[in-house]
């Protein structure tokens, strides 16, 4: 499954939550996240995020797609993180 | 599925915030450690026992290549699988002769089939390899005669030799022509990147090996010894042909790997950093690809089939069900 996380938490919080999600995906901008991930490891980063954000106050989106086939991802501007798993 | 590192830069590869991160000057780069199967390691990295512990803790293997890129070893973290009995069962089928052979001629069958298929496949874009096709018809049906392992080997032999010849009829590129087999150091360019391809595959392998009960120190083709892991070079024989050759031929016949891409050294011939990134894009792009499996009626990719190989072996060791290779069909 292919996922694209979002998250607008306060800023003491921020560290913790980007910390906790680069376990599980590639960074690609501020506050944004993307990619595979599996059912499982998806339940547990939802949980382990619900831990760490306050509810009144954080938003965490996930978009969650089963494949990337039917969608396209254009940049414009600045590459903030080399892709691919070549390094 | 979880994804292969393959890292080309200098730098330094650390546990840091619980995942992996890989520094090299100024520039840092986070790699999820939930995504990550294994990692191969070409570049001059720097590494300590902390992402040791963490590798173990998470299962990935580190396969470490030299300078000129050859398999130099791998960090096998602690066997977390661990089956006494398979490992009893994978012994008595080594020590009993008529046992061995009998995996081992599957082995070679499968070998000798999918290379039939892989030529076949070109004779029917007009390429002339019917000569060499014949002739492996017939020493396919020799295999079933062998009554030993260095028989055996030499009948594989012949069938590779045929197999080899027909490359120059596929390739059709004087910069690329076969010659002869040579290894350690491969004397030419195609021999290049034959080496460099099966020396990943054999590391793949080991890999998927390490996801199952199975130890790769026993092998049934390749005679267990004291030396090097050997059951991944068993299974590697029926993948070789249809994943390392394959991808081969096609990034010649794009031009997508040229004579640029080499580098001529006194010890024989190197693929340069580029060719090697080339390469290895173009594999993972097959081991992604997905078909259609006939007995379990769903789509699966050739890296799962090489799994799949290695449970059809337990299965074959606990006397479930007999092995037969995974044979290409198209």
């Amino acid at each position: 499954m292919f996922v694209i996380l979002v998250y607008d938490v306060n800023q003491k919080r921020v560290a913790k939550v980007l910390k906790r999600c680069r376990q599980y995906l590639t960074w690609v901008q501020n506050s944004v996240l993307e990619g595979e991930i599996s059912d499982v490891n998806l339940k547990k980063l939802k949980m382990e995020l619900q831990k760490i954000i306050n509810k009144e106050e954080d938003s965490v989106i996930f978009y969650t797609m089963r494949t990337t086939n039917y969608s396209s991802r254009e940049l414009i501007g600045l590459q903030k993180n080399e892709e691919g798993n070549i390094i | 599925m979880k994804k292969t590192i393959y890292i080309f830069s200098d730098g330094e590869l650390h546990r840091k915030d619980n995942t992996l991160c890989f520094e090299k000057e100024k520039e840092k780069r986070y790699i999820p450690i939930e995504d990550t199967g294994e990692i191969m390691a070409f570049g001059e990295i720097n590494i300590n026992k902390r992402l040791l512990e963490f590798l173990s803790q998470k299962e990935i293997l580190l396969h470490y290549f030299n300078h000129y890129g050859y398999y130099m070893g791998t960090f096998y973290p602690r066997e977390h699988l661990n089956s006494g009995f398979m490992i009893l069962k994978q012994a008595e089928h080594y020590m009993d002769q008529t046992l061995r052979l009998k995996i081992a001629i599957e082995y070679i069958r499968g070998g000798g089939k999918n290379i039939r298929q892989v030529l076949k496949y070109y004779q029917g874009r007009g390429r002339y390899v019917g000569d060499k096709l014949e002739a492996i018809e017939k020493l396919l049906l020799d295999i079933d005669q062998q009554q030993d392992i260095p028989s055996l080997m030499a009948v594989e032999g012949n069938i590779r030799s045929w197999y080899y010849k027909g490359f120059d009829d596929i390739i059709c590129d004087t910069n690329f022509v076969f010659e002869e087999r040579s290894r350690r150091p491969p004397k030419n360019f195609l021999n290049t990147l034959i080496s460099f391809g099966n020396s990943i595959m054999y590391s793949i392998c080991l890999s998927e090996i390490y996801k199952t009960h199975l130890d790769p120190r026993i092998g049934y083709l390749h005679a267990t010894n004291f030396r090097r892991f050997s059951l991944n070079l068993d299974v590697s024989e029926i993948f070789k042909p249809i994943l390392i050759d394959r991808t081969i031929f096609s990034l010649l016949a794009r031009k997508m790997i040229t004579a640029k891409d080499f580098d001529r050294d006194a010890n024989g011939v190197l693929l340069k950093e580029k060719g090697k990134k080339c390469f290895i894009h173009a594999l993972e792009e097959k081991l992604k690809t997905t078909i259609n499996h006939r007995d379990l009626g769903r789509p699966v990719s050739y890296r799962r089939l090489i799994r799949l190989e290695l449970y059809k072996l337990e299965k074959h060791l606990m006397g479930e069900k007999t092995y037969t290779p995974f044979i290409a069909r198209w």
